[in-house]
């Protein structure tokens, strides 16, 4: 009996060393501790062991017992340490990097569409959108441009088919439909619905008949301002672009106004603007947009008194003010998604 | 518009000014200066007529000579000279000491090898004339000592290539820019002077050369002036003429016409010299054009006209495209001698359709186009005969003949001088005002709040107090607007709906790795035919189309999504994720719907390039990306129902892609899943793309602004019980979890909550039989007061195995 005890502690001793897994480890520790198992039996003989070495032979079994254990634990920590090593697979290095993918961002012309937004919402413009395939009457005729105005040339403008119709945007009358030249159509849209004050800003894609080249693109970007109310004057138009100028180009930027020419503002002038970033690229003056005082005329066409509201207007191209700020060469990398033209504004 | 500056001093002295200055002002007065061109010898102070009195070898250099040079001065000047083409008694032009020469060579008092020097005599090269370097510059016509060089070479000129918009055809010329100037600068405009005038003075007493003019259509043509000159001697015009239409790049030709390429330079107004003796039958008709009538305009091209194109015609044949381009027929050449001179006005639409569909634009249809001075024909004609008799002889002959009437324009604007300064914002004057539209040659009438002013007929543009309110601003300067601060008052509106939603597409999906990128809305027929044939595309074609590849308007975004998984596949640059929010548009029942998409790709390139491989993505990665864009859009696209893609769809893979919601019935769907493996290999893309694209119509997005209203939620902890069943592996997986839902929840019967049923497992292989799968789920059953009891939940549940057992197709797994 004692050398069977003993025999079993070597046994599970010389054993154990080959046991690497959990059910490897079941099945050692059952083939001494299981109901069948060799201790077990052991226990099992202690009926015939002769009661005067009972005691004796009962902590020899005690002992061979706490052994077996300790052999087991020892064995059962080797196994659950390698699993653990597993599961946490092999020490990182931390130069190495990750395979997951790179961190997504915005366009640019989004971004640049952002800043802007953000800066005006700060002054009380809420974002007004419309539709992008639109009718002759709200990018021409209630934006105060005659009938026979270049702009509507079927080589400057294009339209759709003349029987087509468009089940979400309705018509004037019987007009053509069009892919929007300016988002301008948006303030008119808008000042139909709602009565002065009007505070928007329209952001928005727009399209026109043109070669696309370096500096030209057939479909761009636009956001125009517009601020309706009671006095608003050419002075409230200079401060609010001085505001957005500063805000975009840095608080050393100015503005300037040149006298223009558009249908729906009167007086109209087109915006320069300075700044020193501006100079780092090389540029002076920068002729950035349009803007002007709304014409009285397109009040009448959406129904306000132009006797009582003055308003104004502004417009830019987002593809130029990025240029412009980034210093991008062609207007053609916006369109192109090369990711190592994106990534440089993520 | 080319203006010479040199020209322009005819009508207003801007000697005074440098070319800075005037570019500024051009600039800030609303004519954009595109460009300026300097010709001839610029400007050069301090250079001046000198003759040479002595002229002796230096003592120590054998190249150089020491001359005595009288510039007028009292005492001559000792020059220092290297050339050696000149001798005592030549006159050469001397830069005298403070000169500048081009290059910015500023002349200084000198010493040369040991000897003063006050002063430089000049090559040609020297004084920017070419590049004459060989000797000094000898002024053979000895012009008078002492006097500066730009008297002696009057040719040099500026001349700004400025930029005139639409609304001003008034300043398509030298008189309408000098006004602006003279008016910007407050200086005096001065027109020329005529000799000729409706008295018949320089006019002899012989009849007309021709003899009528017959306007057949005075809508088109309400006023016209035909005078005749006879006995003209056609030659070169004068230097001068030659040197003013050659600064603005026009090619003279011959006196007569030069003179009316002048005069509508000079005032804008056209004008048409007809050889006399070409005028058949005598007689000029203003008519329209016959359809398909012939005429060789003076490039030599020759046009095909219709009915709806104004001709000048003789008896016989059309002599001009009215307004636009005479005909080689009717040209004055070197043997005219009787010229009649056409002075009119033409109504501006008519020209403008003419010049667009012949394609013919010059500088007349130009002006014409955009609306000369209805009152302007008479004074440029007399200007134009002036010109001829003092240039080319001839004389002025019988009664001049018009046909129609000129035009009555008598303009009044009511304007109280508080409205602009109610429109500016800041202060300016009365009599600012007063003198601002006084120099425009506005007339303003005494008195009172309300003025009354009388606007000049060339200014069709002035009808309003807001058009007088551009001016004074303009003219004020737009550099006094003050800088103020932005006054802003609080308006409760919110943002657009779409405006929104897009912003929170963009900002999921960036936030999800992935970059925005954004394409053209305009694709090609043939991609649309290829992709979206199930549309009717003639409905989405352009009906000008530009180019080829841009002629439909584009029905879903994943084709840009491709193009750029392609461009950056090929150049290596590694991107894979990526995403655009843009506008597409959807034929139903022939019409066009414009509707607010997003729409995400992912590559999964067969060559992975990481040193580290990850799970690929599949149809429920892109799936898990769509209901988030669907929930942003306040869509539950779960609970509208996936379904997959059975048809022969060219786009997606099969069995592999599905699609949710219907836009007839809801107003948005959704396509997802992986991309067709042919189509994507077409792309040239070695990979799996997984795409997404959800589109919806603008008017459907709900504005997100709901107030959420909080509900309690239980604090005990759930019972859970999970169900295998068979079915038929047809079936989706959704239908079957919502039977079971039902199911379950009336067995609960609202005792306490049935929380989630949610598939955990979907098996097929052993044990299942063909054509059947095993779907396991998990019930998660709560209370809100207490923890449920085994005992609650067994009964439920083995009242749920029961209807199922009794009432569906599915059976049991245990």
């Amino acid at each position: 009996m004692e050398d069977t005890l003993k025999a079993l502690v070597s046994e599970a001793e010389e054993g154990i060393p080959s046991v690497h897994t959990r059910p490897e480890f079941e099945a050692f520790k059952a083939r001494f501790v299981g109901p069948n198992g060799s201790l077990k039996e052991a226990m099992r003989d202690m009926a015939q062991v002769p009661k005067e070495d009972k005691p004796r032979i009962g902590q020899l079994l005690n002992k061979t017992k706490q052994a077996l254990e300790a052999i087991f634990q020892t064995a059962l920590d080797k196994i659950e340490a390698a699993e653990l090593a597993a599961k946490l697979g092999d020490p990182i290095d931390p130069s190495l990097p990750s395979p997951d993918p790179a961190v997504g961002g915005l366009h640019p012309l989004t971004q640049v569409r952002n800043e802007i937004v953000r800066v005006l919402k700060s002054v009380g413009f809420i974002v007004a959108e419309g539709p992008e395939v639109e009718t002759e009457h709200f990018c021409f005729d209630a934006l105060n441009t005659p009938k026979d105005h270049p702009a509507r040339d079927l080589q400057d403008t294009f339209y759709l088919p003349n029987d087509a119709t468009v089940g979400n945007v309705s018509k004037h009358e019987d007009e053509r439909y069009l892919l929007r030249t300016h988002t301008s159509t948006v303030q008119i849209r808008t000042m139909l619905e709602q009565e002065p004050p009007v505070r928007i800003i329209s952001p928005g894609r727009c399209f026109r008949r043109d070669t696309t080249d370096a500096t030209h693109s057939a479909s761009f970007t636009q956001v125009e301002g517009l601020y309706v109310d009671k006095g608003v004057t050419v002075c409230d138009l200079k401060a609010i672009l001085d505001f957005l100028m500063k805000s975009l180009l840095g608080n050393d930027a100015k503005t300037r106004f040149r006298p223009h020419f558009f249908p729906y503002t009167e007086p109209s002038f087109e915006m320069d603007a300075q700044s020193s970033h501006l100079a780092k690229v090389g540029k002076d003056w920068v002729e950035l947009g349009g803007c002007g005082m709304v014409d009285p005329n397109v009040f009448k066409s959406v129904g306000y008194d132009p006797e009582v509201y003055s308003g104004y207007a502004f417009g830019f191209g987002i593809e130029r003010i990025a240029m412009i700020m980034y210093g991008i060469d062609d207007i053609r990398y916006f369109y192109q998604n090369d990711y190592r033209f994106l990534k440089q504004f993520s | 518009m080319l203006i010479s500056l040199s020209w322009l001093s005819n009508y207003v002295d801007l000697s005074d000014k440098s070319v800075e200055e005037i570019e500024y002002a051009m600039n800030m007065i609303g004519f954009e200066v595109e460009g300026t061109k300097e010709t001839g010898i610029p400007d050069l102070p301090k250079v001046v007529v000198g003759e040479v009195l002595s002229r002796e070898q230096h003592p120590d250099a054998d190249r150089l000579g020491v001359c005595e040079v009288n510039v007028g001065e009292e005492e001559a000047l000792q020059i220092v000279c290297g050339a050696s083409n000149y001798k005592v008694g030549d006159r050469i032009p001397v830069a005298t000491v403070g000169a500048r020469l081009p290059g910015n060579f500023k002349i200084k008092a000198s010493k040369l090898r040991g000897v003063k020097s006050f002063g430089m005599m000049c090559s040609p090269r020297e004084l920017g004339l070419g590049d004459d370097h060989d000797g000094l510059m000898i002024l053979n016509q000895r012009p008078d000592i002492g006097k500066p060089i730009n008297d002696v070479f009057t040719d040099s000129d500026t001349v700004l290539d400025i930029e005139v918009t639409p609304n001003r055809p008034d300043c398509l010329s030298h008189v309408g820019i000098a006004r602006e100037m003279a008016a910007y600068f407050g200086k005096a405009l001065t027109y020329p002077i005529l000799e000729t005038d409706f008295d018949g003075i320089r006019k002899t007493g012989e009849p007309t050369l021709i003899s009528e003019v017959d306007v057949q259509a005075p809508d088109d043509c309400p006023n016209y002036y035909a005078h005749s000159i006879k006995g003209v001697k056609i030659g070169p015009s004068p230097d001068w003429l030659k040197q003013y239409l050659e600064a603005v790049d026009q090619r003279p030709i011959n006196n007569v016409v030069d003179i009316t390429n002048f005069v509508l330079l000079e005032f804008g107004q056209p004008l048409h010299a007809f050889d006399a003796n070409k005028i058949g039958g005598n007689k000029i008709v203003v008519r329209k054009a016959t359809h398909d009538e012939k005429i060789v305009t003076l490039d030599e091209k020759e046009r095909t006209l219709n009915s709806d194109m104004l001709v000048i015609a003789d008896a016989e044949k059309p002599l001009v495209v009215a307004g636009v381009m005479g005909s080689v027929d009717a040209e004055v050449d070197d043997n005219t001698v009787d010229v009649v001179l056409e002075s009119a006005y033409f109504d501006p639409s008519g020209i403008r359709k003419t010049s667009r569909t012949l394609g013919l634009s010059s500088d007349s249809s130009y002006r014409f186009e955009r609306g000369v001075d209805p009152q302007g024909a008479n004074f440029a004609a007399l200007r134009t005969i002036d010109l001829i008799l003092d240039i080319a002889g001839g004389e002025l002959v019988g009664p001049y003949i018009q046909a129609g009437t000129e035009p009555v324009i008598e303009r009044e604007i009511e304007l109280n001088p508080q409205f602009i300064r109610d429109i500016a914002g800041y202060e300016i004057s009365d009599e600012r005002i007063r003198e601002i539209l006084e120099s425009l040659e506005c007339s303003v009438s005494d008195g009172g709040e309300s003025w009354v002013i009388k606007v000049p007929s060339w200014r069709g543009d002035l009808y309003r107090p807001a058009d007088l309110s551009e001016e004074i601003i303009r003219m004020f300067g737009t550099d006094q607007i003050p800088e103020s601060p932005v006054e802003v008052s609080g308006l409760i509106h919110q943002d657009a709906n779409t405006a929104s939603l897009n912003d929170r597409f963009s900002s999921y999906l960036a936030g999800q790795h992935f970059q925005e990128c954004v394409h053209y809305s305009l694709r090609s027929g043939d991609e649309a035919s290829q992709w979206f044939s199930r549309y009717s595309l003639d409905t989405l074609k352009l009906a000008n189309p530009f180019t080829s590849d841009q002629t439909h308007l584009r029905v879903s975004l994943i084709p840009g999504l491709l193009d750029t998984l392609k461009l950056n596949f090929a150049r290596k640059t590694g991107m894979e994720r990526v995403f655009e929010v843009g506008k597409v548009f959807h034929e139903y029942e022939g019409q066009v719907f414009e509707m607010v998409s997003v729409a995400f790709a992912i590559f999964q390139p067969d060559r992975d390039s990481s040193w580290k491989s990850r799970e690929e993505g599949d149809f429920y990665t892109a799936k898990n990306i769509l209901n988030a864009l669907g929930g942003l859009a306040n869509v539950n696209l779960e609970g509208v129902g996936y379904r997959s893609l059975s048809l022969g769809t060219s786009i997606w893979q099969e069995d592999h892609s599905a699609h949710v919601g219907s836009f007839s019935k809801q107003g948005f769907e959704a396509k997802l899943g992986m991309l067709n493996v042919n189509l994507v290999k077409e792309w040239d893309l070695e990979g799996t793309v997984l795409a997404g694209a959800f589109e919806i119509l603008p008017e459907r997005i709900k504005a997100s602004g709901k107030i959420v209203k909080f509900k309690p939620f239980s604090q005990f902890p759930p019972t859970e019980k999970d169900l295998a069943l068979l079915v038929d592996d047809t079936l989706l997986a959704e239908t079957v979890r919502r039977d079971l839902h039902k199911i379950t929840k009336r067995a609960v019967n609202n005792r306490y909550e049935l929380e989630s049923v949610s598939v955990f497992d979907v098996y097929t292989g052993e044990g299942v039989p063909e054509g059947k799968k095993s779907l396991a789920f998990n019930m998660k059953f709560r209370s809100n007061d207490r923890t449920l009891t085994d005992k609650e939940v067994g009964e439920v549940f083995n009242t749920v195995q029961q209807e199922i057992e009794s009432k569906t197709s599915y059976e049991l797994r245990s």
